[in-house]
């Protein structure tokens, strides 16, 4: 604001006044403008980042502080399997300085123009941070993978470390920065991983079925021995089919499964059928809580970043099916109901 | 309002089943009856006749309300047309339809009569009588079950004049009934009319042989798309008149022929 | 498995699945054959993919005010309201304009099918939760169907079945003989609102069970298949329901048996086998029928011509012709005739000579139209009216 109003003094003064007048105001203006556009500490500007999934815009503010200025795509309730790109996300991304996106083909439609965009802008793929040895293969497509890696923190750690590299490599005089605040981050990463750990193994073994509308916990029943089953598959583009919902009806019946999850960025559709399926047999399931699958919560709220996304998962999980979990989540930073 | 034309307007005719007053169609800018004035006369049968593209089909479908016309009043026996709808019966140019319908001629026939019995109405066994009786008029009873595709051209006219039949109206519109029908055919359509004429009742066709008008209709009006004159055929078919409706194109013989019957 | 699938032993979601399908297509394939025989299917194309855009829209109206976008009422009845316009595009470019129809339902359904695509990139930037499925009105998501959903789609199709039942007389005329409808004082733009306004309720009803990409083909399938059964326009309409439900409950049943088999584009093949059943097997018009009516005449047209040529002392020059004799027990390999080829033969000049007395007699008229080279006169004729018409031939005379 303060900018357009000496811009507009400095405009008028030029306009009104001699040659030689003009000519040393328009330096002055020049120079008042350079100064202000400046913020207020650093000596650069900060380096401007552009994150698909709000995931990866939170590690990334965390590890870059002050130093980056991150805009996300995708905001809360957005499905990145479906995300198409619109002309004011192509002109933020190219306008970039840095481009992190997930890869593994999570963000399926966009995954062409990513690549593209590769050829001429630093853009990295940090969901390929977690080694091949570690990642879920796709069932029908060879060379695919699960991309649901967040939902271990453990996993997700490496991906911070990808991030953290590729924000050093496009700002190295803070690198030293970078990397401090990216170890912080790991720490609670940790904790919150063995928090996971802790409160899913209190459920009870036959319970530890977990039930949602799409295949996006892989990783997260690989890491704490549960059983997972989504209605639809590893993408949201695919289509239920009424086989499977006979087979999950089936398996709530026979395993006397007490709830299913819905996800905040897939409709509850078929999750309803399930458990009007189930109660045609005489099986009670209730919604055991909303999940947040592909995108986080509210932004601004404990939810809303990727430690209250993950806190919130694990004990809303843990507690429905039977299990015991502190209310408030790990640090008592869950908001009340949730 | 179009402007007042030679002649003056007719008064409200009670005794017309279809009078028409300052009835102008156009398509686009294009008029294809201008301001036509004409009453009818009960009991007669009446042709409808004028070079092609003179406006006789689009005169009578104006008249019906089928074609929406630019300005113009119609009344039958001094009532709003609508009114009279009932006593009215309309059989279109055949090439109107596809032949291909799914429907036997019993049905095209029963057609008639949906009118009578609404939305909802049961045919009774009364209904179907009066259905055969129509097609025996025309000659067509043993082909009430057959497919109207399968027909020929004159059997299907004749299909649609039992359809009009059934209707037992006062007034019979018919579109070129004897385009290109056997001459059996034709016979046998010509015969009915007239014995329509007999019952008392109307019957005005638009014709297009001018050959056949005198041996035909009683009277005949001609027209190029403004009214050129009513009344009995011989009357009407004066040099004149012929001139003004066909000009030049009329050969000189035909002329003498119609003028003389 | 399929036979359980078949008789509903599936479980609760298939057979709801099942049963919403068979009333959604008895209900479409009924509707969908007053746009057939009124040669006006091709609408229905434009009324579906313009309910697209009323689809986002209503959801984008109810997230703004405040509710649950997903309200399946709501987005329903956007659905219907931007189809209605749709319609009413249509009718207005085809009335003012000189655009002939299909043109005008290309351009409406380009264009709102086009700003629909539109409005659902902008929801998906929406801050509300779970908006992903919106996409599923385009081919249908039946695997969730919940009980409420099916009891809808039920009561849909049974309203507009009666609905059906009730214009049933005026809709047919006004199909067949629009100009004549109007004669009888029928108000034409009334029976067509209502013909196009089952067609969008059928439509914004299958709008989950086939999405709105194929719920035309559940519209126009039904009735093409069934005009090959029958030739009255009332059983037509009651056969196209009848096929429009055998391919809901089909379609459905079989995506019930295996994993990852979609139930809308099944329900569309098992109609398309419905149809290549009817056009190849269908007594009347289907083409088996069409073939061996085909060859039937042949045989009897080549048989008559050989007859008369052996009965003028010709020889027979055509092989099928001598194949057709020969298999008939009426000639030999060589062409001569047999003993019973030659009475044959007798016998079919006769009867040629007779209609040719017949035709050249005025009397006889009305009986000589019936002549076409095959029918005997016994079948026209009375035997005393024959034998009249023999005293007429001369020494040659009768057999």
């Amino acid at each position: 604001m303060r900018i357009i109003l000496i811009f507009i003094l400095m405009l008028h003064r030029i306009a009104t006044s001699s040659p030689l007048t003009r000519r040393r105001a328009l330096g002055l203006a020049l120079g008042a403008v350079a100064l202000t556009s400046r913020p207020s500490l650093a000596q650069t500007a900060p380096l401007e980042v552009v994150a698909t999934t709000g995931m990866i815009a939170d590690a990334a503010r965390v590890v870059g502080g002050d130093h980056v200025q991150v805009r996300a795509l995708m905001g809360p309730g957005i499905d990145p399997h479906s995300y198409r790109q619109t002309r004011s996300d192509i002109a933020a991304l190219a306008r970039a300085d840095l481009v992190l996106w997930h890869g593994l083909y999570l963000e399926a439609q966009m995954e062409e123009f990513l690549l593209k965009l590769a050829a001429r802008s630093p853009v990295v793929a940090v969901g390929e941070a977690v080694p091949e040895s570690a990642r879920i293969a796709h069932e029908d497509y060879e060379g695919r993978y699960d991309p649901h890696v967040w939902m271990v923190p453990e996993l997700w750690g490496a991906v911070v470390d990808r991030i953290t590299e590729a924000l050093s490599a496009a700002r190295p005089e803070s690198a030293q920065l970078f990397v401090a605040n990216a170890a912080r981050y790991k720490d609670d990463l940790a904790r919150l991983n063995i928090y996971a750990k802790d409160v899913l193994a209190s459920v009870p073994e036959p319970a530890r079925v977990l039930v949602t509308a799409h295949d996006a916990f892989g990783y997260f029943g690989r890491a704490y021995g549960y059983r997972v089953e989504g209605i639809q598959g590893l993408s949201t583009e695919s289509e239920a089919g009424l086989a499977r919902i006979r087979d999950l009806v089936d398996l709530l019946v026979s395993r006397q499964i007490k709830a299913v999850f819905v996800e905040s960025t897939v409709s509850d559709r078929n999750i309803r059928a399930l458990i009007e399926g189930a109660a045609a047999q005489g099986h009670e399931v209730i919604v055991g809580g909303e999940l947040f699958s592909d995108a986080m919560g509210t932004p601004g709220t404990y939810e809303g970043s990727y430690l209250g996304m993950i806190d919130h998962n694990v004990t809303t999980i843990a507690a429905a099916l039977g299990g015991t979990a502190p209310s408030r989540g790990m640090d008592g930073n869950l908001s009340a109901g949730g | 309002m179009p402007l007042e034309l030679v002649g003056s307007r007719p008064a409200p005719d009670t005794d017309s089943p279809l009078s028409i007053r300052g009835l102008t169609v156009s398509y686009g800018e294009k008029p294809a009856v201008f301001s036509v004035d004409v009453s009818f006369r009960p009991g007669q049968m009446t042709a409808i006749v004028g070079p092609n593209g003179a406006g006789k089909s689009t005169l009578l479908k104006a008249a019906l309300g089928i074609i929406r016309p630019l300005s113009g009043q119609v009344t039958s026996l001094g009532r709003p047309l609508n009114e009279r709808r009932a006593r009215i019966a309309y059989v279109p140019q055949r090439a109107s339809v596809d032949w291909d319908f799914p429907a036997r001629v019993l049905d095209v026939v029963m057609m008639g009569l949906s009118r009578e019995l609404g939305l909802l109405g049961r045919i009774r066994a009364s209904h179907r009588a009066r259905a055969v009786a129509s097609l025996e008029r025309v000659g067509m009873a043993g082909f009430a079950h057959r497919q109207i595709g399968q027909l020929s051209g004159g059997q299907q006219q004749r299909v649609f004049l039992a359809r009009a039949l059934a209707q037992e109206a006062d007034l019979y519109l018919l579109d070129e009934p004897f385009a290109g029908v056997d001459a059996a055919t034709e016979k046998a359509i010509i015969a009915v009319l007239h014995e329509l004429r007999a019952e008392g009742k109307t019957v005005i066709a638009v014709h297009h042989d001018l050959a056949t008008v005198a041996d035909y209709f009683d009277r005949v009006f001609l027209i190029n798309t403004t009214a050129i004159a009513e009344g009995p055929v011989a009357e009407v078919f004066t040099p004149d008149h012929l001139q003004t409706a066909y000009g030049g194109r009329l050969a000189l013989a035909q002329m003498g022929g119609a003028a003389a019957g | 498995m399929l036979w359980d699938a078949l008789t509903l032993q599936l479980g609760y979601n298939a057979t709801l699945v099942t049963l919403g399908a068979m009333m959604l297509g008895v209900g479409a394939g009924a509707t969908g054959t007053y746009l057939y025989l009124g040669k006006r299917a091709l609408v229905s194309d434009a009324i579906s993919h313009a309910t697209l855009p009323g689809v986002v829209l209503g959801f984008m109206l109810m997230v703004a005010l405040g509710g649950e976008g997903r309200f399946l009422p709501g987005l329903m009845l956007g659905a219907a309201l931007s189809a209605g316009l749709g319609l009413l595009a249509v009718t207005w470019l085809t009335t003012r304009t000189r655009l002939h129809e299909d043109a005008a339902i290309g351009a409406v359904l380009s264009v709102f099918f086009g700003f629909g695509v539109v409005l659902l990139t902008v929801v998906q930037v929406m801050d509300a939760g779970r908006q992903a499925g919106l996409e599923t009105f385009l081919l249908g998501a039946t695997a969730g169907m919940l009980r409420d959903e099916a009891l809808t789609i039920a009561l849909g199709g049974a309203a507009v079945l009666a609905l059906v039942r009730l214009l049933h007389r005026p809709m047919i005329l006004v199909a067949f003989d629009p100009e004549y409808a109007v004669g009888q004082g029928m108000r034409l733009a009334r029976v067509d609102l209502a013909m196009m306004g089952l067609a969008l309720a059928i439509t914004v009803t299958g709008l989950k069970v086939v999405g709105l990409v194929l719920i035309v083909a559940l519209l126009i399938i039904p009735p093409v298949a069934a005009r090959f059964w029958s030739e009255r326009a009332g059983h037509v309409v009651m056969i196209a329901g009848a096929i429009g439900g055998v391919a809901g409950y089909l379609g459905a049943a079989i995506s019930a048996t295996a994993p990852d088999l979609p139930t809308g584009p099944l329900i569309v093949l098992a109609a398309f086998a419905l149809f290549v059943l009817s056009l190849l097997m269908a007594p009347g018009r289907g083409v088996l029928a069409a073939a061996v009516r085909h060859l039937r005449f042949q045989r009897r047209v080549h048989l008559r011509q050989g007859l008369l040529a052996l009965a003028a002392g010709q020889p027979v020059y055509e092989p099928l012709t001598l194949r057709l004799m020969r298999h008939a027990g009426l000639a030999r390999a060589d062409g001569v005739a047999t003993e019973a080829g030659r009475a044959m033969a007798a016998r079919a000049r006769l009867d040629e000579r007779r209609w040719q007395i017949l035709r050249s007699d005025p009397a006889f008229e009305a009986a000589a139209a019936r002549y076409d080279g095959l029918t005997p006169l016994e079948e026209v004729l009375t035997d005393d009216q024959i034998a009249a018409l023999d005293r007429g031939l001369g020494p040659e005379g009768t057999v």
